[in-house]
């Protein structure tokens, strides 16, 4: 495929193109699924191939892709992507612009402990098979699933600049799920929670140990049917990090896509709050919240050796003690703010368009453990596990619900309490902000379902994060 | 010999297995526009079948793009190998077995018909029209064209063409970023009248030339343009469904034939009513009929497939929810925001989730134009706003329907980018819970 990728970004290389990108995947993927302790799915998908073509005509991208080689098709796609750029650029008032970058040639090549594909089938079903058996036992859990998804993807980037880059990775995503009934109402747990995905092969699954929580949350489920309701108007709360991951992601991470500062997500995705004079001096958060992204970090879904437009991986802080230093953006965009691209553009498949999107987005670690936070509470609540998730078209008003909180008193943890729900106004939110825990807690959490862009693409993304505190927020939201 | 036929032959040459495919060839054009000037211009093409094989209760499945008889045939063989590894699922009774046809006719091919060079003359007229009121347009013009096969071992053999257009435009205001929305969405073209289209975008951004103001939480008498109270018949058809039912999920569990909404509610999902985009059958292949859902407020019918028809002996009923059309009521659109002392007006919805499905509760957010109606009048524009509701609150509390529908266009966005349209009108909804400001537009 090397050699295909080659002809085609010598072919494109023509003096009408200032600029010009190829890519090509191959993705290999997997779907385990039992539901109420039976085999409903076992799906894959192999060598599923995608070449895409991107050129800068007259300061106007055209993109075409497709999935199938065949030479007519190649030709076809290339002239697509020509045709598109140069009609396109009648109705364009801005040309785009931006300066090269020195051509980077290597490879990245992950290696899972336990490759899923290499595996023998029925290891996995009867791994998945015990799980999903110990989820049926109490009569009270009327619904029930457990499932594991595996993806390999072999990329090549190249561009006009003489940038080849190849990549093989693979991400697993573990999931269990149990809705507990007393005829009257239903109240759900899953494990290990909606920012499941993470860097590496069946390992992962292994590491996060379902079968050994399957009692925990059954039980929970059913503590929460009787359980209350949190009362006051406000209160403090420390997020658990895989909740916490996806409070970063939607209030933080979508927030900071520069695209969205220029309406380039208005259609669907939406747009942001923060506008180019803030950065340099907008106080975000409060002094110790600490936000990067990091596309160099191997440990993490986003790690790349170039984005999908040829920057080079890099680290860049978002957030530095709670000022607004950066943003995520791409060649177009960051010279517009007067920043330097931050290596943020990739698509999902090669036949996907590069948008600005998360990559490792990061809240760094403060100090100390989770329970030296809870002691060092007087009165609180821990949350942990998202039920629900919105945030309005600025990114600016956002609420959360989660599956479970524990309410902390003097220290301690006391009684569960049902759905606890929250809202906030994003810089207010950070602001509030005054304990993050440390190294020891801090990990990566991840998706693979990171929503955006029209056609939709879904992407992989890591969160680091450790449970952190915020003083005095609004949790009286009731139905 | 054309792959369809491969398929055919393939579920004779194997009788052992039953199998379900299901292929795709798919095209778009997808032309993506802000601060009117386009963003990017998207080709792309794909074809990819999708298959399930079964050996009595034990089934395997996978997706293959590009495929060919030897790669389809290789695969049987891999699956052959480890389907009877596999468990049974005790559910499983057969594969779809509904033979019946809807016409195979050829479709225009939108791509062809609607150039990016005519997507780029009418978005510039329309720039042109809003640039004098300082706004700015945003977007997608998208057509796609899809053929998809569907060949089973029970002698099913279908064939759906389909080439859906869609045009979701806001004009954004250079300063303050009020934004109003207008869209087309259908199969035909000939439909789209730019005139009017124009006519009414104008007319939003018009009343988008207000003052901009802040409402505090509390109970509101709102108007709900169509496209919101499409959202929520939309979020609320997931509980229609038969998985959902199984999955403990459901509003409608135990609340069949009974009255569930006010008696001026009727919904059905059909896809033959007029101006929709018309989709011939649903995933399994089976044809796609009309179904009544909502009755004169009672609840009618679940939207049952084929595998939980077998697993919880219901009737298959061969819809899937994407042509909801609410029966119209009896007053005008003007006479509904006549009669509000202080209200609001919500043009569009956003980032909606269910915090307890059974319980149709959710949070969601106001987009794309929030008015206050005083005194009959829409005399300010409103900050997006947040709402924490039940969806069967928001219906029980519906007191008034506008006399005529629209046809609004959606889309699921994710893989083939399927567009389809709902039919609606707008509604009054006496209490409506606001629990928050976001404070921006």
């Amino acid at each position: 495929m090397k050699k295909l990728v080659y002809d085609l970004i010598n072919k494109i290389n023509i003096p009408e193109i200032s600029f010009a990108d190829v890519r090509f995947t191959s993705t290999d993927s997997q779907e385990i699924y039992f539901e109420k302790g039976e085999l409903k799915h076992f799906v894959s998908k192999t060598d599923a191939i995608a070449v895409g073509i991107r050129v800068l005509i007259n300061g106007c991208w055209g993109f075409a892709g497709t999935t199938d080689l065949s030479k007519y098709s190649l030709e076809k796609m290339m002239k697509k992507a020509i045709e598109n750029a140069r009609t396109g650029s009648k109705f364009r008032k801005e040309k785009v612009t931006f300066e090269p970058l020195k051509p980077i040639v290597d490879s990245y090549f992950f290696k899972p402990e336990e490759d899923p594909f290499l595996m023998d089938e029925s290891e996995k079903i009867e791994f998945h098979k015990k799980i999903a058996r110990k989820l049926t036992k109490n009569d009270k859990i009327i619904h029930s699933y457990v499932y594991s998804e595996f993806y390999r993807q072999y990329k090549i980037y190249a561009n006009t600049e003489g940038t080849f880059v190849d990549s093989l990775v693979y991400d697993s995503l573990p999931m269990m799920y149990v809705l507990a009934s007393n005829g009257k109402e239903a109240m759900n747990r899953t494990y290990p929670g909606s920012m499941n995905g993470r860097r590496g092969g069946f390992e992962i699954i292994r590491k996060v140990k379902m079968e050994d929580n399957t009692e925990k949350i059954i039980e929970e489920a059913i503590k929460l049917l009787d359980a209350p309701r949190i009362e006051e108007e406000k209160a403090d709360i420390i997020i658990g990090s895989g909740h916490l991951a996806l409070q970063l992601h939607e209030s933080v991470g979508h927030a900071t896509e520069a695209d969205r500062i220029f309406g380039k997500e208005i259609s669907y995705a939406g747009k942001t709050f923060i506008k180019p004079s803030m950065l340099g001096n907008f106080k975000y958060g409060s002094e110790i919240v600490n936000i990067y992204s990091d596309s160099t970090d191997p440990g993490g879904m986003g790690f790349h050796l170039v984005d999908d437009e040829g920057t080079p991986g890099r680290k860049v802080d978002i957030i530095k003690n709670g000022i607004l230093l950066d943003q995520q953006t791409s060649r177009e965009c960051a010279p517009q703010l007067g920043l330097k691209p931050s290596s943020n553009m990739k698509a999902s498949f090669a036949d996907d368009y590069p948008l600005v999107r998360m990559t490792n987005f990061c809240l760094a670690p403060g100090k100390g453990s989770l329970e030296d936070l809870i002691k060092s509470t007087e009165h609180g609540y821990f949350i942990d596990f998202t039920k629900t998730w919105s945030i309005d078209d600025n990114r600016n008003n956002f609420q959360f619900t989660t599956e479970i909180g524990w309410r902390i008193e003097n220290g301690e943890i006391k009684n569960i309490v049902k759905e606890p729900t929250y809202y906030g106004i994003t810089p207010e939110f950070w602001n509030a902000c005054d304990a993050i825990c440390g190294p020891e807690e801090w990990e990566f959490q991840g998706t693979f379902h990171c929503g955006k862009g029209e056609p939709g693409q879904s992407m992989h993304l890591s969160h680091g994060v450790a449970p952190a505190r915020f003083k005095n927020i609004t949790v009286n939201i009731r139905v | 010999m054309s792959f369809r036929d491969d398929l055919a032959q393939i579920c004779e040459e194997y009788p052992e297995l039953k199998f379900d495919f299901r292929f795709m060839e798919w095209e778009t054009d997808f032309c993506r526009f802000y601060q009117s000037q386009i963003n990017y211009n998207i080709s792309k093409t794909s074809f990819i079948l999708y298959a399930d094989i079964y050996k009595g209760k034990k089934s395997y499945g996978f997706s293959l793009v590009n495929p060919t008889k030897n790669l389809l045939t290789e695969k049987i063989e891999e699956v052959k190998e480890i389907i009877d590894q596999l468990p049974e699922d005790p559910d499983f009774v057969d594969i779809e077995d509904d033979l019946t046809k809807s016409e195979e006719k050829e479709k225009i091919n939108n791509i062809e018909k609607v150039s990016l060079e005519k997507k780029i003359s009418i978005l510039s007229q329309i720039a042109e029209a809003v640039k004098p009121f300082h706004f700015n347009i945003f977007g997608t013009f998208i057509a796609n064209y899809q053929t998809v096969f569907m060949v089973n071992s029970n002698g099913l053999n279908k064939k759906e063409i389909s080439s859906p257009i869609m045009l979701q435009l806001k004009a954004v205001h250079e300063e303050t970023e009020v934004t109003v929305l207008e869209s087309f969405g259908g199969e035909n073209f000939d439909t789209f009248d730019l005139d009017l289209f124009i006519k009414n975008l104008m007319m939003k951004v018009k009343a988008a030339d207000k003052k901009i103001i802040d409402v505090e939480p509390g109970e509101y008498e709102v108007i709900l343009a169509p496209r919101c109270i499409g959202e929520y018949f939309d979020y609320l058809e997931g509980s229609m469904s038969a998985a959902s039912l199984d999955a403990g999920r459901s509003f409608f569990e135990g609340k069949l034939n009974k009255q569930v909404f006010p008696s001026t509610i009727s919904l059905v999902d059909d896809p033959t009513e007029p101006g929709m985009i018309r989709r011939s059958y649903n995933y399994d292949g089976h044809v796609y009929k009309k179904v009544v859902l909502i009755e004169n407020g009672v609840f009618r019918n679940f939207l049952v497939n084929n595998y939980y028809s077998h697993k919880l002996r219901m009737k298959k009923t061969g819809g899937i929810g994407a042509s909801l059309v609410m029966k119209p009521g009896e007053k005008s659109l003007e006479e509904m925001i006549s009669g509000i002392k202080y209200g609001l007006y919500i043009s569009n919805l956003h980032y909606m989730n269910f915090i307890n499905q059974k319980e149709t509760s959710l949070t969601g957010l106001t987009r794309d134009g929030t008015f206050l109606i005083e005194n009959g009048e829409i005399t300010s524009v409103v900050n997006n706003l947040r709402f924490t509701e039940k969806i069967s609150d928001i219906l029980n509390s519906i007191t008034e329907i506008e006399n005529k529908t629209y046809v609004v266009p959606m889309s699921s966005n994710y893989g083939n980018f399927n567009i389809y349209t709902m039919k609606m009108p707008h509604v009054k909804v006496k209490k409506f819970k606001i629990s928050s400001s976001t404070k921006t537009i």
